[in-house]
């Protein structure tokens, strides 16, 4: 069963190569001590073998062929959208479609529960490098249950590959698709509180001495979207000192929505727009985490974090995504205390 | 394109009448004082509040030892980067002031790298410093009051009139080697803290609640009138003008004579201040004692007497409060910075040393020269005492050398007591500022204890469509908010014209101006910046101040409603005192 793996089974030096970026991250990550969820992947070898056994890499070939070096928006679009319907036409194989519900079936036994909801996640190589950032452009599933929509899910996945601003993103960087092969990771969902990004350095300034913590009620795609403007805090890095907490107006919340069974967008509810979402114990948790993973890494990280519903004080953090920050400003540390050179900065400045 | 307020109203080679100076009567280090040309018009002139009735010939000293000796000289010698101090030119008998660039940008990073050098060396030993220049200024101070002048020649008033000069030259290097470097260690600090996010509402009030010499001033005038109180003179204080008030007591006997003899007891230890910065034209409360009688005779009317301890505690713990709650939004590493920047700023505390310097310095340095001045009127039979500061100083070196006869000058001193009035007259109506109004400026004294910041050159450059000004802004100098019935004073003879619970609306205050804010509700100034003098006094009594209005003596009238948002930094007008029928807004 190579072609469909439990993440307990990956090692942190092969992950990334076996289950593309987000899943190669996830498995570091637990690797260095951070509670990530559990669940499966479709490797890069169950996408390289369905493309190919399938015909879909001719097929592909020939539409991307057909496109002109420049294409218009319209082209771009035409063609996208004849790549996604011919992933969509073509079946999965039993062998695929069996080890996919075997894992799902495990997974539910362990996490008692047969219709345990999931989040099918794209995890292409090469995605979410420090250079070419893919963040937002592949597609993401909440709330999917049982193993036939487990597959639908993935398929869709790999269809996101050609969405069309996968393929202008490559266009302008003359890159192949063959380049980034899509593994897909099936993930138990956690049942989110409250879910929401975190930085290791302040991401406007640069300031390396703090953690800063947006976050919101339910998951975090409305956080990640920017959907909806999430509550702000800073935490001291040296010693997880919340410094100033910001409670914003949360007008929408990405929530379970049983009749359409995925998480999807929707009001907040009225009580929970002003209410202030993270205490002091749960931000510091929260920057600890953070704190971990940019160790781990030794450059700065940005986070997904989610707070589950059955969180106690001291409980863990889930970590679902992380990547390298890309950063603006480059204040880092604050310069030390120096009369004359915050007289020269400020006093003799006409800037004020 | 830059506003240009033209300067040919004021262009003139003659000073006072019949005066043309040479530039060799008083020493300067990088631009001599002088009237205005037309070339003046491409720098930025702005009129200096400090002597808001116009100078004397002999006033006009304090341009040459305060602003092109002292200012230019620490300027010099710190150095500051951008800036060679402040020169001044005189419309009439009014002084505008501006900064003396540098431009070459080499000369400005080598002034730089000088500065770095210099200023931390200063700070680290600021106590000392100060010591020594306190005892330096004591010590001329003692000697110069000690000597008998009745008992001298004419000459020999000459030879104490020069010490006396050497005294006041000496007192302004000392004022400005101080200032510069106490003030840039407070803005790198404002700065740093800003930087760190730190609301800068705030960073005032982490310097504040310190004990200074004026406000030791002003603690024992508040005992004698509780004293005044506790005897039953109130009816004396409240049925006599200040002016007759010491012979109302005198006449009054009993408890009041008892009380005039604390009175004295008070004036020959803090009645060596003049009723305004630096002017000879002053007298000394010890010469007249009409301001604090006045100011004895307003305390009464208040309810209760100001307490001075529960504002000194209060003031105490909102900085303690400040620096805590600023502190814990800090990181690790931003709180050893705030420290440290604090700890600097508390050894060489400029809010504290600007309020405290002027016991020492602005208050009395004019004295000896004023009463050299005015024993020689007297040697030389003068039909007034004030008569001898109608000369400027080389013609009455001539006078005590006697290489003049008096007499000849009678004439002239009459023009010029003319010529003054026509200039304290003139006073309202002259231009804030002159010349070509820049979008910045660089001096730290002029962006501080000026005011001159983005707020003051917005709302000048603005003037001339303030017909229907409703709401004012400035800087935010000292929070709360009051309303009131505004008081638009041009100088502090005026003061006791104030009534508790009234707003005060001036181009700036000084220390003499002090006692005033226990008793307003509020104060507005046209300049100033968080560090002058109405910002500091306003936040240790507590009373909301809008500093920087740029136009608030001009667009307010006397008798105004008003509003103060010392938190905000605007004023609103009401009702306007020249047009009751306006419905208030």
């Amino acid at each position: 069963m190579t072609l469909v793996l439990d993440l307990a089974d990956l090692s942190p030096d092969t992950a990334t190569a076996v289950g593309g970026a987000k899943i190669g991250r996830l498995v570091e990550m637990r690797a260095a001590g951070t509670v990530v969820p559990g669940g499966f992947v479709l490797g890069v070898e169950a996408y390289r073998t369905h493309f190919r056994a399938s015909g879909l890499d001719e097929q592909i070939a020939g539409i991307l062929r057909s496109l002109p070096a420049t294409p218009t928006d319209r082209q771009l679009t035409a063609a996208s959208e004849e790549l996604v319907g011919a992933i969509r036409e073509v079946a999965v194989t039993s062998e695929l479609c069996d080890a996919v519900a075997q894992r799902y079936a495990d997974l539910c036994e362990r996490r008692r529960d047969e219709a345990l909801l999931v989040a099918v996640r794209s995890s292409a190589t090469g995605e979410d490098g420090a250079q070419s950032s893919f963040a937002g452009i592949f597609e993401s599933y909440l709330g999917i249950s049982g193993a036939a929509e487990v597959i639908d899910a993935a398929r869709d996945c790999w269809a996101s590959l050609f969405g069309p601003r996968a393929l202008r993103y490559r266009l302008e960087r003359g890159t192949s698709h063959q380049d980034m092969p899509m593994a897909v990771g099936v993930l138990e969902l956690v049942h989110a509180r409250a879910s929401g990004v975190a930085f290791s350095v302040h991401p406007v300034s640069g300031k390396s001495d703090r953690i800063v913590v947006e976050g919101s009620w339910g998951w975090g795609e409305a956080v990640v979207q920017g959907l909806v403007t999430p509550d702000r805090g800073e935490v001291g890095k040296s010693d997880l000192r919340p410094l100033r907490y910001t409670v914003a107006t949360k007008k929408v919340i990405s929530d379970y929505d049983p009749a359409s069974r995925r998480v999807t967008e929707r009001e907040m509810p009225a009580e929970l727009q002003e209410t202030r979402v993270l205490d002091d114990e749960e931000l510091q948790a929260i920057a600890d985490t953070v704190r971990r993973v940019e160790r781990h890494y030794g450059h700065a990280v940005d986070v997904e974090w989610v707070l589950s519903q059955d969180r106690k004080p001291g409980g863990p953090v889930h970590v679902v995504q992380s990547r390298p920050v890309t950063v603006e400003g480059n204040a880092g540390q604050p310069a030390a205390w120096n009369s004359a050179s915050f007289a020269l900065k400020y006093a003799f400045q006409a800037s004020r | 394109m830059a506003t240009v307020v033209p300067v040919d109203e004021f262009v003139t080679d003659e000073w006072y009448p019949g005066f043309k100076p040479a530039l060799d009567h008083a020493g300067w280090v990088v631009e001599p004082f002088r009237t205005f040309d037309k070339a003046d018009e491409e720098r930025f002139w702005f009129i200096d509040f400090h002597w808001p009735r116009g100078l004397t010939p002999m006033g006009l000293i304090w341009n040459e030892d305060g602003y092109s000796w002292g200012t230019q000289l620490a300027a010099e010698s710190l150095p500051l980067p951008p800036g060679r101090g402040i020169t001044q030119r005189i419309a009439g008998t009014h002084t505008y002031a501006a900064a003396i660039d540098v431009t070459d940008e080499w000369e400005i990073g080598e002034r730089a790298r000088r500065m770095m050098q210099n200023l931390p060396r200063f700070l680290e030993n600021f106590e000392g410093t100060w010591a020594e220049r306190r005892e330096e200024v004591e010590s001329w101070w003692t000697h110069l009051h000690s000597v008998d002048l009745r008992s001298l020649e004419l000459a020999e008033l000459g030879g104490y009139l020069r010490k006396a000069r050497q005294f006041h030259k000496r007192a302004f290097e000392i004022h400005f080697e101080i200032m510069y470097p106490l003030l840039a260690n407070y803005v790198g600090f404002y700065g740093a803290c800003t930087e760190m996010g730190i609301d800068p509402g705030e960073i005032a009030k982490f310097l504040q609640g310190y004990d200074t010499k004026i406000m030791e001033t002003d603690r024992a005038l508040w005992d004698l009138t509780r004293k005044a109180r506790g005897t039953g003179l109130g009816e004396v204080f409240a049925a006599h003008d200040a002016t007759g008030m010491r012979a109302a007591l005198s006449a009054h006997g009993g408890a009041a004579s008892t009380w005039l003899t604390e009175f004295d007891d008070f004036l020959r230890v803090y009645g060596y201040r003049t009723e305004g910065s630096c002017d000879i034209a002053l007298p000394s409360w010890i010469e007249d004692p009409t301001p604090a009688l006045g100011m004895v005779k307003t305390f009464l009317l208040k309810e209760s007497d100001h307490d001075f301890e529960a504002a000194l505690a209060n003031a105490v713990e909102e900085r303690e409060t400040a620096i805590d709650a600023a502190r814990s939004s800090l990181s690790r590493e931003e709180q050893q910075v705030f420290d440290a920047g604090l700890a600097s700023c508390q050894a060489a505390n400029f809010p504290w040393w600007q309020d405290d310097h002027n016991y020492y310095i602005d208050l009395r340095v004019s004295l000896p020269m004023r009463w050299a001045t005015q024993q020689i009127a007297e040697v030389v039979g003068a039909d007034a005492s004030d008569d001898t500061i109608f000369l400027f100083w080389p013609e009455l070196l001539q006078v005590v050398d006697g290489e003049r006869k008096f007499s000849e000058f009678k004439g002239l001193v009459h023009d010029r007591k003319q010529y003054f009035d026509h200039w304290y007259e003139r006073r309202a109506s002259m231009p804030k500022v002159l010349g070509t109004i820049p979008e910045a400026v660089t001096d730290p004294i002029l962006i501080e204890i000026f005011g001159l910041n983005s707020h003051f050159l917005k709302a000048v450059q603005a003037a001339g469509d303030d017909s229907d000004v409703k709401t004012l802004s400035g800087v935010a100098a000292a929070r709360g908010t009051a309303r009131g019935i505004a008081r638009v004073l041009s100088n502090a003879d005026e003061l006791h014209r104030v009534q508790p619970g009234e707003i005060l609306v001036c181009e700036s205050t000084s220390p003499n101006w002090t006692p005033a804010f226990a008793k307003i509700a509020a104060c507005v100034c046209d300049g100033g910046g968080t560090l002058s003098h109405a910002a500091i006094v306003g936040r240790e009594y507590g009373v909301p101040t809008v500093t920087a209005v740029g136009l608030a003596t001009v667009v307010i009238s006397d008798g105004d409603e008003v509003e103060v948002d010392g938190t905000n930094g605007t004023v609103t007008v009401f009702k306007r005192a020249d047009r009751p029928d306006e419905v208030p807004a």
